[in-house]
């Protein structure tokens, strides 16, 4: 049978093993997006951390992934379950975008905006939700969908630890030598890929027009 | 309310809305893990024996309930299914209680067969809530295997028989079998081997023809592995017990248990229902004739009355 | 080019209201009591006296670098002086609460510095807003200053970008004025505009400023504009005020530095030749 009529007679676990990866991916995402946006913003107000945080993030990023997932397998707690360690691991990878373009999208703000909202009152606070987040969120959205998509990416190679998702598909294929199955995998990740990106990225430009609405 | 503010207003209401679906489509994944109502999904490793037994659970379990199996095989490890299956991905799948005892419950090996069950038993239910089933009648543990023509030639049965003429012999052993502590290293100390020369290691699938074309004299296989009956090779027996037990059981998660009683009760009737040569003959039916594994499964339990 | 600047001299010092309060007169709204600023070890501002009364426009001119910008931000607490006080509605802006300090001074810089992703409404209500004034009243000054400025109330729901200079600086000058504040700084406001809507916004403001009696400094350097919209004007040059006049009266001092500028702009005309 042909590709399309293979990925319907297995409907069922197609349904099952893309809601396990749109899991990982996005509760790995949530994670890395609490943890990171506001982290971006702390080393906008203590600029003495941008060095350290945003170095400390290019690290992780450097290790190679299979390498970070392996590394973390003999931890306690992380180290049991597949699915904490592939959520700990691709949050981890997906912190370096969400800092990034949070710290990148404050510093973009213009300072002349920034500094007529200082002198007319505005506390800190309120400078930083009323004035610096709505004109950096296109900014910080970019950063939410490189991460996510990056989170969708890297959890195709989270099966090869046992924490299911699509690359499952992938690796049983290999192992099977069936193409069917390792499409029926690598499509459905390309695709969920793909519509993430758009989506957020129909997000990205409606924020960043605000930017030029000056 | 002036335009302005209506325009302003329905602006927020816009973006706090896409907020509020973004937030959603976070959580709706952990929120929507609702699934498994009446079925049932059987794992395997990714090796032929391993995917003639999930197929054989899922037939008889779909044969002697009303519920439908999905079958996920080719997981492509021990650790893999036991994570799997920890998670709640799959509710069942074949294990040997060798490697369940050492490598997932990381204890020592040592004891017979019954002590190794049932310490693998309690194991499993105390520390996962999983329940063992019992044996399926094989053992597939390592293998010292020879020649049928020199088997009879020397009239060997044991190891220990064997052991007399290894130094004229040239072995031939898997990477992983060198590399195991209950394997080679232990063998030589257990038996007192010796080797005309040192063991060649080459690829598991390599082995059998190398024994076959006399390149080797004797190799570490696997107990049911399809090939020794259909070359005339010959197993010898492990008369000192050297090698841990590998019976095959299946590992089934107490929480589908709960919701479906009868998949224990079909399940406990391939209780010692395989012998080794059965299981021989199976995986030879799929690796060397290269028939259907579905198919071969079905003929088996037809045969066998398991199933009508 | 200009001889060595002389610091304000006795003749001079007559003018400075520093040297008139007697105990019925109230504290001046903004007063520089031998303020200094420094840098990076750079001196910014040195020993500046000054005064503004309620009601009074003070003019500061001077070229780029003269201090004025400094100044400015020291009476709103951007910056804190490193020597002397500045005291506002007479305590030290060190003293003030700097939120409230810069809630009760409004502020209005080049091009307006409205916030692009809020509308004119928004904009002009931000103080208000956040001083949680009630909505029924928050709207109602928005129209009101929306016509103060002489902007039609269509306007309020446009985004800034979709205004023309002339009417972002007007919306600029309402944001300032929204929650009443007793002091107004304006920062080279109308600098980026065209010739004659720079002229329009000088008469306007004039008018506007001879009805609220706010204590205004306005930063700018451009003479005609100073002559126009002063009650004094302050010359500063490199961090040092070099006079402090009347407006009328700046046209007639010696001092090397006015008569620089006069010459550099000269063909201009003293604005209200005869009055005052």
């Amino acid at each position: 049978m042909n590709f399309l009529q293979f990925m319907m007679a297995n409907r069922q676990q197609v349904l099952d093993l893309t809601l396990e990866h749109i899991t990982l991916a996005g509760v790995a995402t949530l994670l890395a997006a609490l943890v990171g946006i506001p982290l971006g913003i702390l080393i906008t107000r203590i600029p003495q951390l941008s060095k350290p945080v945003l170095g400390g993030a290019n690290i992780i990023q450097t290790i190679p992934s299979l390498a970070l997932f392996g590394f973390l397998l003999p931890a306690p707690w992380i180290g049991e379950r597949a699915g904490r360690l592939a959520i700990l691991a691709l949050a981890l990878y997906a912190l370096l975008p969400l800092i990034r373009n949070t710290y990148a999208g404050i510093q973009g703000v213009d300072p002349a905006v920034v500094e007529a909202g200082r002198a007319m009152g505005l506390t800190d606070r309120q400078l930083l939700f009323q004035v610096e987040l709505p004109l950096a969120s296109g900014v910080i959205v970019a950063g939410v969908r490189i991460a996510t998509v990056v989170s969708i990416g890297l959890a195709t190679i989270a099966a090869a630890i046992g924490a299911g998702g699509l690359g499952e598909f992938i690796f049983r294929g290999l192992a099977m030598v069936n193409n069917q199955v390792i499409l029926a995998g690598a499509i459905p990740a390309a695709l969920l890929a793909l519509f993430a990106d758009f989506v957020l990225g129909r997000l990205e430009r409606r924020l960043g027009s605000l930017r030029s609405k000056s | 309310m002036t335009i302005h503010s209506i325009r302003a207003r329905r602006k927020q209401i816009i973006s706090k809305l896409l907020l509020l679906f973004l937030v959603l489509l976070f959580l709706f994944p952990v929120v929507g893990c609702q699934r498994h109502a009446d079925r049932i999904v059987v794992g395997s490793k990714n090796f032929t024996e391993q995917l003639i037994l999930g197929e054989l659970f899922a037939q008889v379990i779909e044969a002697r309930t009303h519920l439908s199996v999905e079958r996920r095989f080719y997981l492509a490890g021990t650790f893999i299914c036991q994570q799997a299956i920890l998670a709640g991905r799959i509710d069942i799948y074949p294990e040997y209680t060798g490697t369940a005892l050492t490598a997932v419950l990381k204890q020592q090996p040592g004891g017979d067969k019954q002590e190794v069950y049932r310490r693998v038993k309690q194991g499993y239910e105390e520390t996962f809530g999983f329940r063992v089933g019992p044996p399926l009648g094989f053992d597939d543990t390592f293998a010292m295997v020879i020649r049928g023509d020199d088997a009879r030639r020397l009239h060997l049965q044991t190891l220990s028989q064997a052991a007399q003429f290894t130094p004229q012999w040239r072995a031939g052993f898997g990477y992983e079998f060198m590399e195991r502590p209950d394997g080679y290293k232990g063998l030589v100390a257990s038996y007192g081997l010796r080797f005309a020369e040192p063991p060649r290691i080459m690829d598991l699938g390599l082995l059998t023809r190398a024994l076959k074309e006399r390149q080797v004299d004797i190799i570490a296989g696997n107990n049911t592995d399809g090939l020794i009956p259909a070359l005339d090779f010959f197993v010898l027996e492990d008369d000192h017990r050297y090698f841990p037990p590998y019976e095959a059981v299946a590992v089934m998660r107490g929480e589908m248990l709960k919701n479906h009683p009868e998949v224990q009760a079909a399940l406990d009737t391939l209780a010692g229902a395989i012998s080794d040569e059965d299981m021989r003959r199976l995986n030879y039916a799929v690796d060397g004739e290269h028939r259907d594994p579905t198919a071969v499964v079905k003929k088996f339990l037809e045969q066998r009355r398991v199933i009508n | 080019m200009l001889s060595k600047l002389q610091p304000i001299t006795g003749e001079d010092a007559r003018h400075s209201t520093l040297y008139m309060t007697d105990a019925s007169t109230p504290a001046p709204a903004i007063e520089f009591d031998h303020a200094s600023f420094r840098l990076n070890g750079r001196p910014l501002l040195q020993d500046l006296a000054l005064c503004v009364k309620q009601g009074e426009t003070l003019v500061l001119l001077g070229r780029s670098g003269s201090g004025k910008t400094t100044t400015l931000k020291l009476i709103n607490r951007l910056l804190l002086p490193t020597a002397g006080d500045v005291r506002v509605n007479g305590r030290r802006t060190a003293d003030w609460d700097p939120i409230r300090l810069r809630r009760s001074i409004g502020y209005v810089i080049q091009d307006g510095g409205l916030f692009p992703h809020f509308t004119v409404e928004r904009n002009i209500a931000l103080v208000p807003r956040i001083e949680n004034w009630p909505q029924a009243r928050v709207e109602a000054r928005v129209r009101e200053l929306l016509s103060t400025v002489g902007l039609s109330e269509d306007l309020a729901s446009r985004y800034p970008s979709q205004l023309s200079g002339g009417q972002r600086q007007r919306v600029g000058v309402a944001r300032a004025l929204a929650a009443d504040p007793p002091i107004l700084i304006l920062d080279e406001a109308f600098g980026a505009l065209d010739p004659i809507t720079r002229s329009e916004m000088q008469k306007e403001f004039r008018a506007l400023q001879q009805r609220m009696r706010k204590a205004v400094i306005f930063v700018t350097h451009d003479l005609r504009e100073a002559l126009l919209l002063a009650d004094r004007i302050a010359l500063l040059e490199e961090g040092r005020l070099i006079v402090d006049l009347p407006v009328a009266e700046f046209p007639l001092s010696q001092h090397s530095l006015v008569r620089a500028y006069m010459e550099a702009f000269s063909g201009c005309q003293d604005p209200h030749p005869g009055t005052k």
